[in-house]
């Protein structure tokens, strides 16, 4: 048994599969959710995901570099960025028209 | 031996528990909860940064993410009234586009990767690589990130002014600051009515 | 160059103070003050006449033989290549200044005339008198056919302008459309005339040496190394040579422009403009604007003698038509047009009979021509006076106007005299010479056809007289009719004067082309017309002085011929029925339903579908960004693929 989980330590493809179906499940909050600040958070699953990217392919491509871990450090502060914004124009968007509904901003269509 | 067999144990744990959260971020109804899971969600990434051998960007995830982005989040969610009017679910043909479109990129992307075959390299991560990036974000030869390290400062520093300039209320000076005050009459009350309802149902369930 | 007088180089300032004028008083005096525009309108003319007056001194005293064609002012206008140019100038030769001379006179006239005589619309109407004026001299002036038929266009602008001027009136309108139509139908062959002496001009056009500046020069066109050249080559119509076919072209330009039979029917209903315009435009210069081209390219028309011949048959024959129409009808103002056209076939038939060896027809034409353009205006001015006093148009309704208007009567009666031809009067001399030059070139027939019109104008002329002027009043308005403001009698005098004495200019010594052959009255001519003349009088008054009795009788003797006459020949029906049974039925109507329906249907049809695609695709753009970003997805999801596919297959 522990033979077998020792000889079965996850490759880049397993961290990059994992990577991939986190990226695809806030790729799917990001279409279905219809509150503003869901689809934010869905966007923040999608970003971390990225980042992980970043990190594992650090690990298995050039451990001595730290680029990678550097490019996920940005990847954070851009994301934190993103959220401030981001609360910054639901809550004036939700004064204005007391919902913050998606489905409902089609202003542009007109 | 065993190191490697609890990794192993270790990784598909939390890749289970990530894959869970994550799934709780985006079906669940009540967007406290949801920020909640994504809290988790994020705490589990700290703990593959960890595995990955990326302890200081365990520590900033856990510092800023966590600390930060989620809370702003709920912020969010409490500013604008989502954790009652949140539970307005999309209609169900947007259900399976979103589906149709994360399953088809999941399937896609992940079958691509599985048949592609990466450059590897044998060597481990060393385990003082915090100063190497400490050393490396303030160096100013070639590939160092200095510049780009100054641009997220000015960055981080033009996102606050503008949140303050977007939800800052233009009222007339002297007035005092509130958020729900010309709120509608009756979408107050129809706040109130969903606020019954949501009660409703959780007596229910 | 000698002939380089003060004068002559402000030569261009003749049509330019119309010009200036024009827009001055269109643009600024219009919305000002009608009194303003009016007057300023009328000195910018009389500034003009007196300038044309002093070019005339001078030209013609400066060169004591030959009257050289002078072109004192050009500029270039149009350059397609080099030899192929089109200038805008001033001609200076005998005619062209025997035209401004005869245009600015009546036309400052008319000005003053109209002063007294418009009460609605002032300014808008001096500032089209303005701009015809303009055109009309331009026309006179011009250096080259193409010069001439950018004038030819706008005097008929000007003239389509001033017939319409009463736009609330339905029959005014008609008749302003009916004379642009029927004038731009005539256009059309004088425009293709244009291009192919163009064509074979710039072919042989050899040398700017002669003073010539391009292949439309009038000197070109009329150079014998020109003509004879295509004179000679076939043009597959009718056995014509190119050049008989050009001058039919052109000719049928000048047939439209001067009214002559068939395209004739738009001048009788051009009366429905004011009566100065009629005196001036469709009496005087407009209307005579085609004998001035055809004088003008008298030595091409003479290269071609066929030419010539049909347009002397022409001019006769409408001469006659007009002649017989004229004494049937009531209008005042259309007896005046038929008599116009008569004359005009007058000057045609003159033109004709002229050969390059015996040019005395040229002289007669240009003679007849300025005599007419005073004793007309002068007849239309006149008529206008009465038709002012009266309020009509219809001579049964007016009489013994003899007393009541005496100045006006004595005007009309010397301007009848003239017209009809008696001695001293300037009708006479001009008709004189114009009978002389027929019967000296051997065209009796012709002769023939002219002496009787001579009998038919005084008939047809008299018969107004007769019937307006003297009797008794037969209605309540004729019975207090009032004599005519002064500002409206002045230029009547001025024209009366003219009239009487203008068959005294030696014309033969002016305007001549080649030697001078005739200069002085052929007696036996003279008497055989004034014999006519004074026929036709004596038989107006046996019919119409006093008692109508006899003239009724008389045209119950004719019967058919007399209503024929009357309803002018069914011309005009016969056009109609041309043109609406025929030409719309079997023509446009189909052509317009093939439009309206095919043409229009595949237009409209790949706007339907344009339509209804947008309509479709207008559910893509929900506004929803859900749906934008599944549709992105989608398209991430296919570019994934594609990359994928071709990576595997290359690795």
């Amino acid at each position: 048994m522990i033979e077998f989980l020792a000889s079965h330590t996850p490759g880049p493809h397993h961290w990059l599969v994992l990577s991939m179906i986190l990226f695809s499940i806030g790729l799917y909050g990001v279409l279905s959710r219809s509150n503003a600040v869901g689809v934010l958070m869905s966007v923040e699953i999608m970003l971390n995901s990225a980042a992980m990217n970043f990190v594992i392919f650090n690990k298995y491509i050039s451990p001595a570099a730290v680029d990678g871990q550097i490019m996920a450090i940005f990847a954070i502060a851009v994301a934190a960025a993103e959220a401030v914004v981001g609360m910054a124009i639901f809550v004036a968007i939700y004064r204005r028209r007391w919902s913050i509904d998606v489905s409902t901003m089609d202003l542009m269509k007109d | 031996m065993l190191w490697q067999a609890a990794y192993t144990v270790l990784f598909y744990l939390f890749a289970v528990a990530a894959i869970s959260f994550a799934i709780g971020v985006t079906v669940s109804r009540r967007l406290l909860r949801a920020a909640v899971y994504l809290m988790s969600l994020l705490l589990t990434g700290a703990a593959i940064y960890v595995m990955l051998g990326a302890f200081f960007l365990a520590g900033v995830q856990v510092l800023v993410y966590v600390g930060g982005i989620v809370v702003v989040i709920i912020f969010a969610v409490m500013l604008t009234n989502s954790a009652q009017l949140g539970l307005a679910t999309s209609p169900g043909y947007r259900k399976v586009m979103a589906f149709a479109a994360a399953a088809g990129m999941a399937i896609i992307s992940c079958l691509a990767l599985w048949t592609s075959k990466f450059n590897l390299s044998a060597a481990t991560v060393p385990s003082d690589n915090i100063k190497a990036i400490g050393l490396k974000l303030l160096d100013r030869g070639a590939g160092g990130y200095v510049l780009p390290f100054e641009i997220i400062s000015i960055l981080l520093l033009a996102a606050v002014i503008g949140a303050i300039v977007i939800a800052r209320r233009t009222t007339a000076p002297g007035q005092p600051f509130t958020t729900r005050g010309d709120e509608p009459a009756e979408l107050a009350n129809s706040t109130l009515k969903t606020q019954l309802c949501i009660e409703q149902e959780e007596q229910k369930v | 160059m000698e002939h380089s007088g003060l004068i002559m180089k402000f030569a261009w300032l003749i049509p330019a103070i119309p010009l200036m004028s024009f827009i001055l008083v269109g643009l600024v005096l219009r919305p000002l003050s009608k009194r303003i525009a009016g007057l300023t309108a009328t000195a910018a003319i009389f500034v003009c006449a007196a300038l044309a007056y002093l070019l005339a001194w001078e030209y013609f005293s400066s060169c004591a033989h030959e009257y050289a064609a002078i072109v004192p002012v050009t500029f270039e206008w149009l350059r397609y290549q080099a030899g192929l140019s089109v200038q805008m100038g001033v001609l200076v030769d005998p005619i062209s200044v025997l035209l401004m001379v005869v245009v600015t006179t009546v036309s400052a006239l008319v000005h003053l005339y109209s002063i007294g005589y418009m009460h609605e619309d002032y300014g808008r109407f001096f500032t089209y008198l303005n701009l015809f004026t303009f055109s009309m001299l331009g026309l006179v002036a011009a250096v080259n056919i193409v010069q001439m038929y950018v004038f030819w266009e706008l005097v008929g602008v000007s003239s389509f302008l001033l017939i319409g001027f009463y736009y609330k009136k339905h029959s005014a309108v008609a008749a302003s459309n009916k004379a642009f139509i029927v004038t731009r139908f005539s256009d059309l062959g004088f425009l293709t005339g244009i291009l192919i002496l163009g064509y074979y001009g710039f072919k042989f056009f050899v040398d700017t040496s002669a003073g010539q500046t391009g292949p439309f020069d009038f000197a070109y066109l009329n150079s014998a190394a020109f003509t004879t050249k295509i004179a000679s080559m076939p043009s597959g119509i009718f056995d014509f040579s190119i050049l008989t076919l050009s001058m039919v072209l052109v000719f049928i330009g000048a047939a439209g422009k001067s009214a002559m039979f068939p395209l004739h029917i738009w001048l009788p209903d051009a009366m429905e403009g004011p009566t100065p315009v009629s005196a001036l435009i469709h009496a005087a210069t407009m209307v005579v604007a085609g004998v001035y081209l055809v004088a003008r390219l008298f030595p091409a028309f003479a290269a071609s003698g066929s030419a010539l011949m049909m347009v002397a048959y022409v001019g006769a024959f409408t001469s006659l038509f007009a002649a017989i129409i004229g004494i049937t009808q009531d209008d005042i103002k259309r007896v005046l047009a038929f008599s116009t056209l008569s004359q005009i076939g007058y000057m045609m038939l003159a033109l004709g009979v002229a050969t390059p060896a015996h040019p005395l027809g040229y002289t007669a034409s240009m003679f007849h021509l300025f005599t007419h353009a005073f004793f007309k205006a002068l007849l239309f001015l006149a008529a206008g006076a009465v038709i002012h006093a009266v309020s009509t148009n219809n001579i049964w309704e007016m009489g013994g106007l003899r007393k009541k208007m005496p100045v006006t009567h004595i005007t009309f009666l010397i301007a009848a005299l003239a017209i009809a031809g008696i001695y001293p009067f300037a009708g006479f001399f001009s008709k004189d010479e114009i009978l002389a030059s027929a019967l000296g070139n051997g065209h009796t027939l012709i002769f023939a056809v002219a002496l009787t019109v001579a009998a038919l104008t005084a008939v047809y002329m008299f018969r107004i007289y007769f019937v307006a002027f003297t009797g008794k009043a037969r209605t309540h308005h004729a019975l207090h009719a009032h004599e005519a403001p002064k500002i409206m009698l002045i230029p009547l005098i001025v024209l009366a004067i003219l009239s009487a004495i203008a068959g005294f200019v030696p014309m033969g010594n002016f305007v001549r082309i080649g030697p001078n052959v005739h200069n002085g009255i052929n007696h036996t001519i003279a008497i055989a017309a004034s014999a006519a003349a004074v026929l036709g009088i004596a038989a107006a008054w046996f019919f119409y002085a006093g008692q109508t009795a006899r003239a009724a009788g008389a045209a119950k003797t004719f019967g058919v011929i007399y209503l024929a006459a009357k309803q002018k020949f069914y011309i005009d029906e016969l056009y109609m029925f041309i043109t609406k049974s025929i030409l719309f039925r079997f023509v446009a109507s189909p052509i317009a339903w093939f439009d309206r329906h095919i043409v229009d249907g595949g237009v409209n049809l790949s706007g339907f579908l344009t339509r209804m695609t947008g309509q479709k695709l207008r559910f893509a753009q929900t506004g929803q960004v859900q749906t934008y970003g599944f549709w992105f997805a989608g398209g991430l999801l296919l570019v994934m693929l594609v990359i994928w596919a071709a990576i595997g297959v290359k690795s």
